[in-house]
């Protein structure tokens, strides 16, 4: 358990969070880094993991806010029923796409993640009816546990903290795991594995469906925590490439780089935010700039993300024994 | 029936357009193997070129065609330089990632240079339709595929019978072997990029008189782009302009049978039932998918 001390060093300084800090904001910080650090963990799942590298996550998480938010404004019922409902429709769409896309490779995968996550986006904007269309869901609040309805951040803060763990013990599984050896043998070499064996298009499609579920109880989360379903943010190529690219920066198929990419990335946003924000609102695009230029900059120089990059650094002094 | 005619010319001209910026694309993949993710971006930054030729120099979009070829060009090179040459030899994901980079890059660039509004090119001529026969058109529709048709042609000219261009076929056939022959596939792929991006770019001054810009306007355009090119199969670039029209079709008569609120849907649809059905496209080697090329 040598190489998890970093992990639980950060899973505890987040747990310390709502007992020492009392100041909003930086609560509020919290739950966004643990919130964001779990779709990318949850991301990672499938594109690190398994190596299906996609970009229309945000289907996933888009399914998971508006099951919670509808679940919530036409029936009536508890947002953890609405949870529970996108994860298992998120699921579905998981396998589904899973199978669908099980011969795409690289780019064609990508790019049929991004057809999926679209046609959510459309029936979602444009199905009125249902959905409101693109005006999107004001969630309404009804205090209580059960109904989500907190006001106290630190609540919030527990509550994304056990769905981060939870992501990264799934991490941790697909590290430590025979079923996750063969994983990592199916993404290296997919004819190889199978030649040996390996059920390749089982593991790939339930590491996608795990993915999916976890990214949907996030969306779920996050829309009750915002008050406010946006189809045309929920469901859109940004926040799929958002949550890509927080586990890309923190070091993609390592288990607390997403974690790490998604505080860095937050971090920025906050602290240009506050840089140039009074200036006006076509500053925001400032950050993205930023974010874009980075993302360009990483691949060029440490394509495997910072997390390894750094630990690299470090195990330059002679480490014996050391596989990696 | 009366309605024929009209669909039929729609579909012709909205194909035209989507050829131009779907050649790009495809040839870029063909020779360089690289899904270009800021094609889009480079679509819009053409159609703002046009905006502000126009707004500030009073150029007409097509003077800019001419004047701003050199320039796109110019521009795509650079791109290559900056951004794409260091990752030429890396995994597809660390490819897909850096014009992901790029795309998010350019889009907010955009933004703050030049706000989230929708701009528009008013040319005296914005309301001329043609008629012909019983069908009408839009005469900067009309001009636009025109040139999109010409470009296009130059282009399969030039891969065809240049020497340059047969350097750029034999690239994209091995390019180990091309390296064994002597081509120089660096320069290659720098010239290969910048002509891509100079078809979207033109394409991009082509659709100003006709479309509204703002920073994300690339995208609705390269979404149509890449279910041609999947559809054409990726790198074909007669396959691309088969698709192209087929795509126009669909949307076309799906706007009139359907209504437009829903006619993305039908070719998002097409796009996934090609993806799962034969992922090579209509006329690509089928199973290129499979390695991931």
């Amino acid at each position: 358990m040598r190489e998890a001390w970093p992990a639980v060093a950060f899973f505890a300084l987040a747990a310390l969070g709502p007992v020492l800090v009392r100041d909003p904001f930086l609560l509020d910080s919290l739950v966004l880094i643990l919130l964001w650090g779990s779709t990318a963990a949850a991301w990672n799942v499938a594109g690190g993991y398994a190596g299906q590298v996609s970009l229309g996550h945000a289907a996933f998480f888009g399914l998971g806010a508006y099951s919670a938010a509808l679940l919530g404004t036409k029936w009536d019922l508890s947002p953890w029923i609405g949870l529970l409902v996108g994860a298992v429709l998120a699921t579905a769409l998981g396998i589904l796409i899973g199978f669908l896309s099980n011969r795409l490779r690289g780019p064609y995968f990508a790019l049929a993640t991004i057809a999926f996550s679209q046609v959510l986006l459309i029936v979602a904007s444009r199905w009125r009816g249902f959905t409101s269309g693109s005006e999107g869901i004001p969630v309404p609040f009804r205090p209580g546990f059960w109904t989500l309805g907190i006001t106290d951040k630190r609540v919030w803060v527990v509550i994304v903290l056990v769905l981060a763990i939870c992501v990264y013990l799934v991490e941790l599984y697909l590290e430590r795991s025979r079923r996750g050896f063969q994983l990592a043998a199916v993404r290296e070499d997919e004819d190889a594995a199978l030649s040996l064996g390996v059920p390749a298009l089982w593991l790939k499609v339930a590491a996608i469906a795990a993915s999916a579920a976890l990214t949907a109880v996030a969306g779920a989360l996050w829309a009750q925590y915002v008050g406010f379903v946006d189809p045309l943010y929920v469901f859109s190529v940004d926040l799929s490439v958002r949550f890509a690219l927080a586990a890309i920066l923190g070091g993609i198929g390592t288990a607390l780089g997403p974690f790490l990419g998604a505080a860095l990335i937050l971090m920025l946003e906050t602290y240009l935010r506050a840089r140039f924000g009074g200036i006006g609102a076509g500053l925001v695009g400032i950050y993205l700039i930023i974010y874009g230029t980075a993302l360009v900059v990483m691949m060029r120089f440490a394509p495997q993300g910072l997390l390894p990059w750094v630990g690299e650094r470090f195990r330059r002094r002679p480490a014996a024994g050391s596989t990696s | 029936m009366h309605a024929i005619p009209q669909l039929l010319a729609s579909t012709l001209l909205l194909g035209g357009i989507y050829a131009l910026i779907a050649v790009g694309l495809t040839l870029i993949f063909g020779v360089m193997r690289v899904v270009n993710f800021a094609h889009g971006e480079f679509l819009m930054l053409g159609m703002y070129l046009a905006f502000w030729a126009f707004t500030l120099l009073g150029l007409d979009p097509y003077v800019t065609l001419v004047l701003g070829l050199p320039v796109i060009f110019a521009g795509g090179w650079l791109s290559y330089r900056l951004v794409m040459r260091p990752v030429i030899h890396a995994s597809h994901n660390v490819q897909v990632f850096t014009t992901v980079g790029l795309s998010i890059a350019l889009q907010n660039l955009a933004l703050v240079l030049w706000t989230a509004d929708s701009q528009f090119v008013r040319t005296s001529y914005y309301a001329v339709v043609v008629h012909l026969g019983s069908a009408v058109l839009n005469l900067a529709q009309l001009i636009a595929f025109s040139v999109a048709v010409l470009c296009t042609a130059a282009l399969f000219a030039f891969l065809r019978w240049s020497y340059t261009g047969k350097v750029m076929r034999a690239t994209a056939q091995d390019r180990a072997a091309a390296s064994l022959m002597g081509i120089d596939t660096g320069r290659v792929f720098a010239l290969t990029w910048a002509v891509g991006v100079s078809c979207v770019g033109v394409a991009g001054v082509l659709l100003a008189p006709i479309y509204p810009v703002y920073p994300t306007v690339g995208l609705q355009f390269v979404l149509i782009a890449y279910v041609a090119v999947v559809l054409g199969g990726l790198g074909d670039m007669a396959g691309a302009l088969i698709a192209s029209l087929i795509v126009a079709a669909v949307e076309v008569i799906g706007s009139y049978v359907i209504g437009t609120a829903w006619k993305e849907v039908l070719y998002l649809l097409l796009f996934i039932g090609i993806l799962v059905v034969r992922p090579a496209g209509l006329f690509g080697q089928r199973g290129a998918e499979a390695i991931g090329a």
